[in-house]
């Protein structure tokens, strides 16, 4: 094939800190019958990308990181006729995106729209799908009703935010700094609470004069679940989707009873892009959101594929609010 | 007045029929000749302690009879209505004196026992299958203890908006009685694992949604049936209450969703409650929902009813006639 040479990509050989990751020559990836390889033009660094540097989930060493990604497809396997040479792509979970070039299941490829550049492709697979399954699927939220939304200014809060409000939803989010706090504003929250400062269960009882919120999107976990079961309304839906703070100890299923014949849901992004066909519906209404202007994107910093190491340093000190990319 | 009497809490024999004064209505109440009372496991439960209120006390919570007073001022029932409730303690009685808001009106082709025999389990099925979950056309639902109360009124409300309806028995006889009311597979759980039962019936795909009243016994083997962002409904605990869950285990099982629902969060506005009730009231006076009366008993074998009712084996709803 054409692509006897060599590659730059980060590798690990054995897991531990930032650095484990080496920057290598690698040959380029020839494709399976069902993959397509693609020339990357931007790849996202994400907490689980750590995760697996530092063997706290598990691959084959040595392997290339990085999970989420966007390019062009210079390649494609003999069976697969969804992608052809020079095609603009976007996918995620599959590992090795820290690199030149990726070979990846077809299957998992969305397209890329032209309104879309391939540095924000890269930048929503996983946070603006997520935010996306979060506001339309694990709770269909509706206008009028209100969303608790904590760590606002996440990755994934940012993005949240500004679906919530584009749907006529009332928004309270939680957030740590003032700093954060103008950013979840800017996003379309109507209420803000620096939970560093005051209590997010009194500020969220005065702020909606006694009743309960409709649903609380909580990725914090330990510090959070308890007092966001107290805000619920009745028969309102607690949607846990992460636990940053630790994760929540077991609990006795009466409490949610107790507390007003609660809902409660623990998901994950790979359930909710399971089939080809949800996961290109997805991916395009994230993608059509980005293009009509109505979600804002913050990509807050580039690093070269070299300088991997000192990306996972700045998430890992979670200084960051936006999204970090690898531009090889 | 004749009323059942518990002076301090134990078992059904802790229940004794006593003369005791009825007393006046209050602005917002009314007083109500009891025609039938129903007998349901929150009556044991307060029987024995488990749930608590004020010594004594005269048990019950649930009936359908005929408005004979109202209280001062202005009221929404009036003398000889004939009118159903549930959550009204002191049913148990010749006479109970209830909250106005808790009152229904019962239409005329309904008959005092259906009245009676429905308004805790036909509430409580309707809010499971419309608003709990809200069961589809096309959709399987795993419903345990498809013979209980509630089951047999979940089935044919499961039935009825077109869902398969898988249910779960302890034998022949209530699996067979779970196929008249419309399931269309039962297993018989005493015999046959049900989670492997389910998987078969299902070719591995599993259900959207889990109706579950059993609790303990039942609840682990639950996540192992349910489509990927199912739904688990857990209403009772009649194994026992279901241990500590991680909420992780609905993450790894497949993004799952469940909820622990008491009827009063489903009864809880007076628009909602008639609501409800007139949609149960409809269903039966159409002869879209069947509801078995399993045995009538007069007031004094108030004991025995409890009885009965614990040892599980007669099928269908058991009521009081004072």
């Amino acid at each position: 094939m054409w692509h006897n040479h060599c590659m730059k990509a980060i590798q690990v050989k054995q897991v531990g800190g930032p650095e484990a990751m080496e920057l290598v020559d690698l040959p380029v990836p020839q494709p399976q019958a069902n993959e397509a390889v693609i020339k990357l033009a931007a790849s996202g660094v994400n907490f689980i990308d750590c995760y697996y540097r530092e063997g706290r989930y598990k691959a084959p060493l040595p392997f290339v990181p990085g999970q989420e990604g966007s390019g062009t497809v210079t390649a494609v396997g003999a069976d697969v006729k969804s992608v052809k040479p020079g095609d603009r792509v976007a996918w995620s979970a599959t590992l090795g995106t820290y690199a030149e070039y990726a070979a990846v299941a077809a299957d998992r490829l969305v397209p890329v729209p032209a309104g879309v550049s391939d540095q924000e492709a890269a930048a929503a697979m996983l946070q603006g799908m997520t935010a996306h399954y979060l506001a339309h699927d694990s709770y269909p939220l509706k206008k009028g009703e209100t969303a608790l939304i904590h760590a606002a200014a996440g990755g994934v809060g940012l993005l949240l935010v500004q679906m919530a409000h584009n749907i006529g939803a009332r928004v309270i989010a939680t957030v740590s700094t003032e700093e954060k706090a103008k950013l979840a504003r800017d996003a379309g929250a109507d209420d803000v609470i620096l939970y560093s400062q005051t209590d997010f269960e009194t500020e969220t009882k005065k702020l909606m004069g006694g009743k309960g919120v409709d649903v609380v999107y909580d990725s914090v976990g330990k510090t959070t679940f308890e007092k966001g079961l107290n805000l619920l309304r009745p028969r309102g839906m607690m949607v846990l989707f992460g636990g940053s703070s630790g994760a929540v100890p077991p609990f006795d299923p009466i409490v949610l009873t107790q507390k007003g014949s609660l809902f409660l849901t623990r998901p994950s992004l790979g359930n909710y892009i399971a089939t080809r066909e949800e996961l290109v519906a997805r991916s395009g209404a994230v993608f059509g959101m980005m293009a009509a202007g109505k979600l804002k994107l913050r990509i807050e910093h580039k690093y070269p594929l070299a300088a991997a190491q000192q990306a996972h340093r700045d998430l890992e000190g979670r200084k960051t609010t936006g999204k970090l990319l690898l531009i090889p | 007045m004749k009323a059942i009497r518990v002076e301090k809490t134990g078992g059904p024999e802790v229940m004794q029929l006593a003369e005791v004064p009825l007393a006046q209505p209050k602005t917002g109440e009314a007083v109500v000749k009891v025609a039938i009372a129903g007998v349901n496991s929150a009556d044991s439960f307060f029987r024995d302690g488990r749930f608590r209120t004020k010594l004594p006390f005269i048990p019950g919570q649930e009936g359908a009879g005929v408005v004979t007073a109202v209280g001062p001022g202005p009221a929404t029932v009036k003398v000889g209505d004939r009118v159903a409730w549930s959550g009204v303690l002191g049913s148990y009685a010749e006479y109970v004196v209830a909250a106005e808001e808790h009152l229904v009106p019962v239409p005329p082709a309904i008959t005092d026992e259906q009245a009676a025999a429905a308004m805790v389990h036909g509430l409580t099925a309707h809010y499971l299958v419309n608003d709990a979950h809200k069961l589809k056309a096309g959709e399987t639902a795993l419903v345990h203890a498809a013979a209980g109360g509630v089951g047999l009124l979940l089935v044919q409300m499961a039935r009825a908006v077109g869902a398969r309806v898988i249910g779960t028995a302890s034998n022949e006889e209530k699996a067979q009685l779970a196929r008249e009311a419309g399931a269309d597979e039962v297993i018989v759980f005493t015999k046959h694992d049900f989670e492997e039962g389910v998987k078969r019936l299902t070719d591995g795909k599993g259900v959207e949604v889990v109706y579950d009243g059993v609790g303990r016994a039942t609840f682990e083997k639950n996540l192992n049936v349910m489509k990927l962002r199912g739904m688990l409904v857990l209403y009772g605990m009649s194994s026992g209450p279901v241990l500590p869950v991680d909420p992780a285990r609905l993450s790894e099982k497949g993004s799952l969703y469940m909820a622990r629902t008491t009827l009063a969060h489903f009864t809880a506005t007076r628009e909602e409650l008639l609501a409800r009730t007139s949609a149960l009231f409809g269903m039966i006076a159409e002869g879209k929902l069947n509801v078995r009366v399993a045995k009538t008993y007069p007031l004094a074998e108030a004991p025995q009813a409890h009885r009965d009712l614990e040892a599980r084996k007669l099928v269908g709803k058991l009521l009081l006639v004072p």
